[in-house]
């Protein structure tokens, strides 16, 4: 009897470690720069998220009747390419869903899922205005901190080295903000 | 028995194992569409994983240095960018010695990316999560994150819009440099290994000495 509880005990122990006890932040570098490597080699491109973030809205406007294909963005070849074929065969698309679902299934299998209330207004303020902002500054930046920061630097390019160093002064100058304004 | 049904209460590995079933249903319908759509889906459902247990997030790793003094996400980026830049750098050497174009992120570098990195940096801060983290969260179940994810792609395609007179008036006088052009592969390769691990070091100092203040 008193084995089996300490059987028990292990087999709880073990699952927890398993499917609930966070990762160390090192361990979760690691992980993350090998599934880049790894996506870079088998897609020919590395991770990056916020380019299929303008296909995405790019169908909602072109269902409401705007004609994207006219601009610029599209001009690029690659683009242009994504947007005629449509979500189910834009395969960042796909990847970005994957990532919400690969998150709510951690959430899930740890038992952490629930849906977070938004606790003052202040906060949705800040996700609207903060969330313009990152799509538009990732548009000019040419990504976003995956795109630019993590895979452009990984790639050994200079945009990534100069992106890292803004969004240091950005994220800097954001505080300030959230400290002045939304905080109190 | 009795234990069981307790730790039932608030036990959601039922609902974990359902839509597990869900991503693999969707996962072969990709399939059948094109292989690399699966392979897609099955790197973005890894990448989401991970950042959620490991409770990655590139915001706190830029914000926290400065702001708390705590710079221990902000080393475990520099660690993903060395290993990423390891095995990167292996591929695009492979490429170059077979005489391909190199393959990689390497875009136009310039005052463009300065504003954009700003104006990234103090979206990120206000919403609470930059690109991976609010799709992160979306999937935990943040619903502010779910409103900032709306915008970000509506700031996604005003961006988009005005791509045309940001290329015509900024972007064109840049170009994209790669760091092994300009420094020959070796210098480059080692150069950026070296500089990460000062940097690195540096963020361990920061971090002892923001703490003793």
């Amino acid at each position: 009897m008193k084995n089996q509880n300490l059987y028990k005990k292990k087999i709880k122990r073990y699952l927890d470690v398993i499917l609930k006890e966070p990762f160390p932040y090192w361990f979760g570098a690691i992980l993350l720069g090998i599934l880049n490597v790894g996506l870079f080699a088998v897609s020919g491109e590395p991770w990056h998220i916020t380019s299929h973030f303008v296909h995405c809205g790019a169908w909602i406007a072109r269902a409401l009747g705007v004609r994207p294909e006219l601009w610029a963005f599209y001009g690029e070849k690659d683009n242009a390419e994504a947007l005629a074929q449509g979500f189910l065969r834009d395969g960042g698309s796909i990847q970005n869903l994957g990532i919400i679902a690969g998150a709510m299934l951690a959430a899930l299998l740890a038992s952490q899922f629930r849906f977070r209330k938004i606790k003052s207004y202040k906060q949705v303020i800040g996700a609207v205005i903060g969330g313009f902002l990152m799509g538009y500054g990732a548009r000019l930046a040419f990504g976003c901190n995956i795109g630019a920061l993590f895979s452009g630097i990984s790639s050994m390019s200079l945009h990534g080295w100069i992106f890292m160093a803004s969004m240091l002064a950005g994220t800097y100058l954001g505080s300030r903000i959230l400290i002045r304004f939304f905080l109190y | 028995m009795n234990m069981f049904t307790r730790t039932q209460k608030k036990n959601q590995l039922p609902f974990a194992i359902a839509l597990l079933a869900c991503l693999v249903v969707f996962g072969i319908y990709l399939s059948n569409i094109r292989t690399i759509l699966v392979i897609r889906w099955v790197f973005g459902i890894a990448f989401g994983f991970v950042l959620q247990r490991s409770r990655f997030c590139f915001t706190a790793a830029m914000r926290d240095p400065l702001l708390t003094g705590n710079t221990s996400m902000f080393r475990a980026v520099i660690i993903a960018i060395a290993v990423a830049t390891m095995g990167f750098a292996w591929l695009q050497y492979a490429a170059h010695l077979s005489g391909c174009s190199v393959p990689g992120m390497i875009k136009p570098a310039g005052i463009h990316t300065v504003f954009g990195g700003i104006l990234f940096g103090i979206g990120a801060v206000l919403s609470g999560g930059c690109a991976s983290g609010t799709l992160m969260r979306v999937g935990e179940g943040h619903l502010v994150n779910m409103i900032a994810l709306v915008f970000f792609i509506a700031g996604s395609v005003a961006g988009a819009y005005h791509f045309g007179w940001f290329k015509e008036n900024l972007i064109k006088y840049t170009r994209p440099v790669f760091l092994p052009d300009l420094l020959g592969w070796g210098a480059a390769f080692f150069g950026q290994l070296a500089f990460l691990f000062i940097l690195y070091w540096l963020a361990l100092w920061w971090d002892y000495y923001s703490r003793n203040e």
